[in-house]
């Protein structure tokens, strides 16, 4: 992790510190762990982002939507078609401030639900505690009982990818928002279908069709007459000749036989191999197996 | 050597569209005997055996189809083997033993010392000439070419039971509810022509005890043949149940490979089976390749001259492709029977299926089967 956060401190010419939590410390606490690293004595607010969803993160609007109301703290919001399965927050629509947070709610209330991307005051941390606190249950109700809390609506595509179905669908939305923004980023030519945006280091063979909506990662070798359609096929990984791969992601330095059939949410852990000919019908495969015998149905394999 | 006055004749059980309907759908589109297995019709297997018969004079096909179904099979085949191939209609059933009798005159023809009894959809190895060798040794009536089955399979069969010194048949019953015996019938057999004798015994006892039914009205009250017309004689229940223990028949045990070809599925395991036998009996037949010129074949595989087959394709083991198919580049195919004018696109995948005529596969499918068999039309 570490090595990774230093090449990007170097490309971006940032610095990056981290807070490790030795306990779990819930979605507020790690905050006031950090307390002295966040305070800096400027008064100015701070971004607080969660790794596990994606969107196109429209920063500097968020600054400015946080300025104009005067609030103690702004929160994304992004509209889903089903709000029960998240924490819906509900606001006054004109001026966004938001009255109250309902868990999973059974009946609608509402269909905007908290993004994961905030922006706060220093004196936010004042209201968390060192210990586990969730900042939906616990922090951002009191600050919102205040009306001290308001809510933005997130422009464009939000996915929550902590799932890896919704990862697929994350990739899918961020390879179209890429398509509409830097178009040349994506791979093109006569093998390429749709959105696929393949690393500089990654070899295809011939024969092959690649696309829609797939990532290929660096280093990785796709052999002659593979097919892959919705999939994520991340660093190192070989797939060898006429192997067919849709709906999947491929584990670091997995490799796929030759005339392997790898579909329906299949996900290979790091090193996994699977042999030639064999199909995998939504496995899920645990880090460093080999899958010598076809998976028919959805299962976990460790 | 055969005595000069001995000829053989050799009778080929093909059945009818309406039975074997467990064939279907391939048998609603050709008659099952003409099936390919192992890029020949299934009932040239049993053929070519019979060829190997010394003296052989005549073989005979007996079944419901209509003679044109098999008039061009049976013409090109005489010519092909030089030997007299007839097809004989039944016009109505018989029974596996009357449908023999019904033809007695033309088999008896030309004076057969022997006749063997063959249903087509057995697969085996056909041990023919020893079998003819056994019978005379024992001396007897017929003798029975017999297997050993899974003893939970061995209820779907005709099981015996058999004197191990004499190879004497000493009980037969088919279909049992109890476990009899591990050894059953093959449906293979040959006989002397007092099986005909054999036959119209069963024919005029029936005779008599309809006669005597409408005497007696006790008799009447017998279940066992009563619905049965006169003429209809089983092999299994009829003559080899009642005749074992009687020195008439014997048996001949083979260790070979036997299977019944009932359904399609069994069709792709039969095809293979006899795809493994080519391999020590007609090597030429079978196909090779490395990839380089020619596609990379595995194990045991056909392939019809005039099919079309990509050099990056990959083929085998039990593969059989008949005429006019096309195999783009990439393709994969394994345990499969690839019929007439299909048309297998570039990089697909077959496993363990009958893909049926013109039927065409696209780039990058995959057609599997693990339990059940698919079958595409």
């Amino acid at each position: 992790m570490l090595n990774f956060l230093k090449d990007f401190e170097e490309k971006l010419d940032i610095k990056i510190t981290c807070s490790q939590e030795t306990e779990p410390l819930g979605t507020a606490g790690p905050l006031a762990l950090a307390r002295d690293k966040l305070i800096d004595g400027s008064g100015e607010p701070f971004f607080v982002l969660n790794s596990d969803v994606i969107s196109e993160y429209p920063l500097k609007e968020m600054i400015k939507f946080h300025k104009s109301h005067g609030g103690e703290a702004s929160i994304m919001v992004t509209k889903v078609d089903e709000p029960s399965k998240y924490g819906v927050v509900v606001m006054e629509e004109t001026t966004g401030q938001v009255e109250k947070f309902v868990e999973k709610p059974k009946l609608f209330v509402g269909n905007k639900i908290n993004a994961g991307i905030y922006l706060l005051n220093p004196s936010v941390l004042d209201h968390i505690e060192l210990r586990p606190t969730s900042i939906e249950k616990e922090v951002f109700p009191k600050i919102a009982a205040n009306k001290k809390l308001y809510a933005m609506v997130l422009p464009g595509f939000w996915m929550d990818i902590g799932q890896p179905r919704d990862y697929i669908t994350g990739l899918r939305l961020y390879l179209d928002s890429l398509r509409k923004k830097t178009s040349s980023k994506l791979a093109s030519g006569p093998h390429i279908l749709g959105n696929v945006i393949v690393h500089e280091t990654a070899k295809i063979g011939e024969g092959c069709l690649i696309g829609p909506d797939v990532a290929i990662g660096p280093g990785c070798t796709i052999e002659s007459g593979v097919r892959l359609s919705c999939c994520t096929v991340m660093r190192g990984v070989r797939i060898k000749k006429h192997a067919c791969i849709s709906s999947s992601i491929i584990g670091w330095h997995s490799t796929v036989g030759q005339w392997a059939r790898v579909e329906n949410m299949t996900i290979l852990g790091e090193d996994v191999h699977v042999s030639d000919e064999v199909y995998s019908n939504g496995g899920v495969v645990l880090p460093h197996k080999e899958i010598k015998t076809s998976i028919l149905n959805p299962e976990i394999v460790m | 050597m055969g005595i000069a006055e001995e000829r053989v004749v050799a009778v080929i059980m093909v059945g009818g569209p309406t039975k074997g309907t467990r064939f279907r759908p391939l048998s609603f589109n050709i008659p099952k005997p003409l099936f390919p297995l192992a890029g020949q019709p299934m009932v040239h297997h049993p053929i070519s055996a019979c060829q190997k018969i010394p003296n052989l004079a005549r073989i005979y096909l007996i079944g419901f189809y209509e003679e044109r179904e098999f008039a061009l099979y049976v013409s090109s085949i005489s010519n092909d083997l030089k030997l007299p191939v007839r097809y004989l209609k039944e016009d109505k059933p018989h029974g596996s033993a009357g449908g023999l009798y019904n033809f007695k005159d033309v088999i008896m023809e030309e004076d057969p010392s022997h006749i063997f009894l063959l249903n087509c959809d057995v697969c085996c190895s056909f041990p023919l000439p020893q079998m003819l060798d056994a019978h005379k040794k024992h001396g007897g009536m017929g003798t029975i070419l017999v297997v050993k089955v899974s003893p939970e399979s061995a209820s779907e069969f005709g099981e015996l039971v058999a004197d191990p010194v004499t190879n004497e048949l000493l009980h037969y019953t088919e279909k049992p509810e109890t476990f009899v015996s591990d050894l059953i019938n093959s449906g293979v057999y040959i006989f002397t022509p007092d099986i005909f004798t054999a036959i119209e015994g069963v024919s005029s006892q029936r005779k008599d005890r309809a006669n005597l039914r409408r005497v007696s009205s006790f008799e009447a009250m017998q279940q066992d043949t009563r619905s049965l017309p006169a003429n209809y004689v089983r092999l299994d229940q009829d003559i080899l149940s009642p005749l074992a223990g009687k020195k008439q028949l014997y048996i001949y045990e083979t260790m070979d490979f036997w299977e019944q070809i009932k359904t399609p599925g069994m069709s792709i395991k039969c095809s293979a089976l006899y795809l493994s036998q080519f391999r020590h009996t007609s090597p030429h037949l079978l196909a090779n390749g490395d990839g380089i010129k020619k596609a990379c074949i595995i194990g045991d595989v056909y392939i019809h001259p005039s099919a079309k087959v990509h050099p990056s394709a990959k083929i085998g083991p039990g593969v059989s492709i008949s005429a006019n198919a096309r195999i783009g580049a990439g393709a994969r195919l394994i345990n499969c029977i690839v019929l007439d004018d299909v048309e297998i696109k570039e990089n697909a995948v077959v496993l363990h299926a009958i893909v049926g005529w013109k039927s065409s596969i696209g780039r990058w499918a995959r057609v599997q089967a693990s339990l059940e068999i698919l079958i595409l039309n």
